[in-house]
Order: C-alpha cells, then structure tokens, then sequence
C-alpha cells in the first residue's frame, strides 16, 4: 500500500505533494475545534494498524483504516493520515519521505470520497444498517486506494491492469477485515456516541 | 458466508506482502556480484528481472533472481553498477556497488577518472602475508565457505533492523497526541479571540 521511494516518476510525486497540500488545507479548514481529539485518535489508530500484519497463508498484509478516518472525519481526515504517514515513514521506514504526498492522497482521497458517499447513509435507519453501510465504506477505502495506488504506478510507466490486479487482489483480505471492523466500530459508535455521526454530517 | 470468506482469504495466500520494506544487498563473490532482494519479512523475490546499469545510466545487463531471491551478475566493466528491481505495486529495490569493489572482482585498479567516493579503503595487501601460502582456488573455496555461514546472520542482521519495537511505536503515538494537542491549543486560542 505504501509505495517507497523511487518507484515513481517525478512528475508523479510533484503531483501527488501538490494535490495533498490542497487536501490538507481543505482538511485543515474542517478540522474545527470538537473534531480535533477525534482527527488524532483515528490519526494514533491508523499508525499503530499498519504494524497489525494479518497472516494469511504464507504471507501477512497489514490494516489501514483509512476508511474508518474519512468516515468519521470527512476532509479532516487528509491531515489525520498524513501525520500517520509522516510518522510511519520517519519511524517505521514504511513509504518514503519523497512519495509522502503521493501516498497521503493515495490514501486519505478514497478516504474523504468513502466519507462524503457514505456518512449521509450511517446517520439513517437502525444502528444495523448504519454498521453495514460503514462495513461498505470501509471496504471501499480500501478498493479505491487500490485503484488509486495502480494509477500511480501505471503513470510512472508500469502496465496499469496487472499492477491494478495485483494490489486489488492482494487487498481482497484487507477489505474484508477493514468492513467488519468500520461496521463494529460504527456499531459501537451509534450506540455510545449517536451523534458522533449526526453531528458531523451537518459541519 | 463465513466458508466464502475464508476460502476468499486462502486463494489470495501465495500473493506477496506488499506492505512490507524492500531489502536488497550485493556483495562481491568471486569473479561476479551475487546480489540478494527480499521484503523485511523474510519473504525474498523470486524469478524477477534485476536491471544492471553503470553511472551514465547505459545497460550493462540483466539478471534474474532465483527461489532464494538471490541472482549472480558478473561484471565486464570497472566501474559504478547500479541495481535496479522492480518487485510490482509500488516496490522498488535499489542497491549501488561502488566501482572500488567492482574493481577489485575484477582484479584491475579503479578508473582513476572517476573515484567512487563510497569505495571501503581496503588495500588488497593487507591480507595477503596470511594468506600467501593458499592458492587461489583454495581462497575461492573458503570465501564461498564463509558467504554461506554469513548468510544466515546477514538476514538476521536486515531483519534486526526492520523491527519496530514499543519505544518506537510509543513515540509515535507522543508525537501524534503533541502534533493535536498543538492544533488543539490554536484552535481553542483563535475561538476564545474572537
């Protein structure tokens, strides 16, 4: 999920930084005051998931839950993982300080997009459905990262449908995971905290 | 459902990690370079192209690496080589072997005209007393000896360093509640201003 640095042509990361300045600065103007304990409580957990590697078979893949953040936070959630990503890259060596933008919009995009799609239906109907439609939002973080991290590649010169095949398959497990871990914890949340999400579909 | 998604997650098994940080090494051996590509999880890349430029960026030849992620590359020209493999999904790895050291694989001096300014400063004459009574084949022999027994220790080493222990993760965390607690304190300045 991560791509390291040097991977990508330098017209690729140019962009990639420009387009996250832009996401963090719309991220930064949602960010208001009673959302900022919850930005860095998803930006803490986004951190830590990336060393929970889920073994499968011979091999692991880690959690991302980057669909959990834009669930919760909309545009604020850009700057939440781009300081997770920050701090991965500088302490974990995961990515690359380089491919720092392109990363945070391969990641915190499909986030923002999962929110602003989804959040409206996690609001309505029973606590159930709201779960189910966060499970979806989740999962859909995910497969659009997968898609957007192809597109990255395929424009720094890889073939665009074995590499978007590659990284879609390789994450099937991690959309499964992420779906029923964003559908428990908007469980959780409608149950605890119901206008976590009411609240936040008005700002 | 639940039988769907298991069996969901046991076909997607022999794929790569791809989360994972990409460790490539070459070392002399002999008259080539052997050269090993792996994952920090002890996962190596088999059967991929590794791209063997000089300094100028030209070609010099490929290579393909083995089951063990390992390839062997045996090179014509004294001077820098750069190692280029591309693993898929955004991982690249990249090693450079100086030209002192491709140099002395080759058994010939370092192009004078362009110094490697990474090249170890080890004068070939320091061993050689001790070892004057073996003869070359005898030295390849227990340098290949001595490459096996490190190789073991040398993953080691690379894993070592891949690991992320709790003080690192816990800084992680102090840095991220600081950062917030910073946007916190702003934000709570501009509100009680205005």
């Amino acid at each position: 999920m991560h791509i390291v640095d040097g991977a990508l042509s330098n017209p690729v990361v140019i962009g990639g930084a420009i387009a996250s300045v832009g996401g963090i600065a719309l991220g930064l103007r949602a960010l208001d005051l009673d959302r900022i304990p919850t930005a860095g409580m998803l930006s803490a957990s986004f951190f830590v998931a990336s060393l929970i590697h889920v073994p499968i078979g011979p091999s692991s893949v880690h959690l991302i839950l980057n669909g959990l953040a834009g669930l919760m936070l909309g545009w604020a959630a850009f700057p939440a993982l781009f300081v997770g990503l920050l701090l991965q890259a500088v302490f974990f060596g995961f990515g690359g300080l380089t491919v720092l933008g392109v990363n945070a919009v391969n990641i915190a995009f499909p986030a923002v997009l999962a929110g602003l799609l989804i959040r409206p239906m996690i609001g309505r109907g029973t606590a159930v459905s709201g779960a189910i439609w966060g499970g979806i939002g989740g999962a859909l973080a995910i497969a659009l990262t997968t898609f957007m991290v192809a597109i990255s590649l395929a424009s720094s010169g890889d073939a665009f449908v074995p590499a978007a095949k590659l990284v879609f398959v390789a994450h099937i497990p991690v959309m499964v995971i992420e779906a029923l871990l964003t559908g428990f914890a908007v469980l959780l949340a409608r149950k605890v905290k119901p206008d976590l999400f009411f609240q936040s579909a008005l700002a | 459902m639940t039988r769907a998604l298991i069996l969901l997650a046991l076909l997607c098994a022999p794929l790569p990690a791809l989360a994972h940080k990409v460790i490539a090494g070459v070392f002399a051996s002999g008259s080539a370079i052997e050269g090993e590509i792996g994952l920090s999880n002890g996962e190596m890349a088999a059967g991929v192209e590794v791209i063997v430029t000089g300094p100028d960026g030209t070609e010099l030849g490929r290579a393909l690496t083995d089951a063990d992620g390992f390839f062997i590359f045996t090179p014509t020209q004294p001077v820098r080589h750069d190692f280029r493999a591309n693993l898929g999904a955004g991982h690249v790895a990249n090693v450079t072997m100086p030209a002192g050291e491709v140099a002395q694989i080759l058994g010939v001096a370092a192009q004078t005209q362009s110094p490697a300014p990474t090249a170890p400063a080890t004068g070939p004459a320091t061993g050689a007393p001790v070892l004057a009574s073996l003869s070359p084949a005898e030295r390849q022999v227990i340098a290949q000896i001595v490459r096996d027994e490190m190789r073991p220790l040398r993953r080691e080493i690379a894993a070592y360093r891949e690991r992320n222990d709790l003080q690192t993760i816990l800084g992680g965390l102090g840095y991220i509640a600081g950062l917030f607690g910073i946007g916190f304190y702003m934000a709570a300045r501009r509100k009680l201003s205005s």
